[in-house]
């Protein structure tokens, strides 16, 4: 509880600012775009959830899971049967299915982390597979191979979210809640230890970190956010299918992560839109798109390791930092 | 000097510790206690097992053999997370500070493990200045990442995010080692505020001036044996210990 007070006394002014302005802007976009678009923006919204998560895992813990865009399909694929065979309604849907998806990824976390690194991150691949694997062939559940239509949009109050623009609303707003308590997380002791990890794992035992607990607790978050984002998923699309909760989908969160940046939320942001609009805009050249991205892959982790992000601190820490620093030096 | 000749007092007390790698045994039937605000060294030739017991102590290895106790605790079986949230702190030859986090996140990592262990959310903004001040590091700003800190001052920081662990024993290895002489007073420095925050330090150290000038207590180890424990006048006129440093010299001193 004392953590949760630090962490919010860590929210200044200056992030309060850009999230304003960003509430306005984004709040306006409903009335400038077609609905098309629209409907690539809300995706992308969702796809930088997951974004998130994966900024979670590897950005502040160090770890690196494949198993992404599958706990994605969990809270998606727990909302459809939360709402349409149990008839619950949109927000305690969920709100199960965050907590089932950061649960499973908790137990799992605590298991998977015995093994270190990149061992952990072949368990998630693993992990993918039989995800995946699930959604296809659990016909009760997940519908098989034919999916599940007719999810109900989201409501609340007696208002239905069934046009793109509530729609819209919703997302931006969830999205929104999650940056705070993601802000709030990176100030906490816990987003500390995430990080110690992270750098160190030898001081952060020392710091008395313990490490196995911690990591679970990070990839628990982590699934938590795909979890949200699987719940609007299935809210927006009203339709799940096994083909959209892949590994090769996994594995484009972790593109747009790499070509953002990992060292805050923003290079999450600057990642999901390019690769989002770079979709739509390239469509013509669709069935070149793999090759692009393998190619441009190749040459960012060349070029720029770091992503944008990172490579935009380092441009700015050689040539306006030292002047602002000092002026007189020359 | 403190409450030394009462073994009841002893904060950390390492019972006939033992540890063999294949054959080569780095420690050997290891007995010492330290007490509250004592400054203990360790010292021995290259090899002789200073930074294994360090090690021993903070549960990277497990001992073979004995036992480590904290205040009236047996920790030897506990993992190291554990000891540190018990109370022993250390920093490493080479410093492991979080690389690429600001120099504000390294300390607080101090900070949190000493408000885990009080169950607390304390600020320590005054007691950081004191500290920072004390090891030269006033003019650094917290907000730029430790890679912009020289290797001195990051060794310095790691002796800070220690005290801030507000632990019982703080362990020290080897903190002057590639240090100019103005930050190894600076150690000395630290070393006198741990002191006066009632922490027992131990120091391994090849300086011998600094360990001489400093140290209540020293403890001589050669190839994992404990050849001799005392004050540093009796460690400097030992034969043996000499003989094991020096290799049959007169003097101890640099």
């Amino acid at each position: 509880m004392t953590a949760l007070v630090e962490g919010l006394k860590s929210i200044k002014k200056p992030f309060l600012i850009t999230i304003l302005i960003v509430l306005i802007l984004g709040s306006g976009l409903p009335f400038v775009t077609s609905s098309y678009m629209l409907r690539v923006l809300n995706i992308a919204m969702i796809a930088y959830l997951c974004v998130l998560s994966v900024y979670v895992l590897l950005g502040m813990c160090g770890q690196n899971s494949f198993a992404q865009a599958g706990l994605w399909g969990v809270g998606a694929y727990l909302t459809a049967n939360m709402t349409l065979k149990l008839g619950v309604s949109s927000v305690p849907a969920m709100i199960v299915a965050i907590a089932g998806t950061a649960l499973l990824a908790f137990i799992l976390g605590f298991a998977f982390f015995r093994l270190r690194q990149y061992y952990f991150t072949f368990a998630t691949i693993g992990l993918m597979t039989i995800l995946n694997g699930l959604f296809m062939n659990w016909t009760p559940v997940t519908g098989g191979a034919l999916g599940i239509s007719d999810i109900p949009p989201f409501q609340l109050f007696g208002f239905t979210a069934d046009n793109e623009t509530a729609k819209f609303f919703i997302i931006f707003l969830v999205c929104l809640i999650v940056n705070v308590i993601i802000k709030v997380l990176f100030h906490s002791p816990l987003g500390r230890s995430f990080m110690a990890i992270r750098d160190n794992e030898l001081a952060a035992d020392c710091l008395g970190v313990n490490s196995l607990l911690t990591k679970s607790i990070a990839f628990a978050i982590s699934g938590a956010l795909c979890g949200a984002a699987g719940a609007l998923y299935a809210f927006l699309s009203g339709y799940l299918s096994y083909q959209t909760f892949t590994y090769q989908q996994s594995t484009m969160y972790l593109i747009m992560i790499m070509l953002g940046g990992t060292i805050s939320p923003a290079g999450a942001i600057i990642g999901t839109l390019i690769i989002s609009l770079l979709q739509e805009w390239v469509r013509p050249l669709q069935n070149y798109m793999q090759f692009i991205y393998g190619i441009g892959i190749m040459i960012l982790m060349i070029i720029q390791p770091e992503g944008i992000l990172g490579g935009g601190k380092a441009l700015y820490e050689k040539y306006i930092k030292p002047r602002k620093r000092s002026p007189k030096a020359e | 000097m403190k409450n030394i000749s009462n073994p009841e007092n002893a904060v950390l007390r390492l019972n006939d510790v033992c540890k063999n790698f294949g054959g080569v045994v780095a420690a050997d039937e290891i007995c010492l206690e330290m007490y509250p605000g004592e400054v203990f060294g360790l010292i021995g030739p290259n090899g002789a097992g200073k930074t294994t017991l360090l090690n021993l102590i903070t549960g990277i290895y497990m001992p073979d053999r004995g036992t480590v106790v904290l205040g009236n605790k047996n920790i030897s079986k506990q993992p190291t997370y554990k000891r540190a949230r018990a109370g022993i702190a250390r920093t490493f030859q080479h410093p492991r500070l979080l690389g690429r986090c600001d120099i504000k996140t390294n300390i607080y990592m101090g900070v949190d493990l000493a408000n885990k262990r009080k169950k607390k959310s304390g600020q320590v903004d005054n007691e950081l200045a004191v500290l920072m001040k004390t090891a030269g590091l006033e003019t650094v700003n917290l907000k730029d990442t430790v890679d912009k800190l020289s290797y001195g001052q990051q060794k310095l920081l790691e002796i800070i995010r220690a005290i801030l662990c507000e632990p019982s024993v703080m362990l020290l290895d080897e903190p002057a080692a590639g240090l100019n002489n103005r930050e190894t007073e600076y150690v000395g420095a630290l070393i006198q505020a741990a002191v006066g925050k009632n922490i027992a330090v131990l120091l391994i150290e090849h300086a011998m001036d600094f360990v001489m000038s400093i140290c209540d207590r020293i403890t001589v180890l050669n190839f994992g044996h404990q050849i001799m424990t005392g004050t540093p006048k009796e460690v400097q006129e030992n034969e043996a210990v000499i003989k094991a440093y020096l290799g049959g010299g007169n003097h101890a001193g640099r």
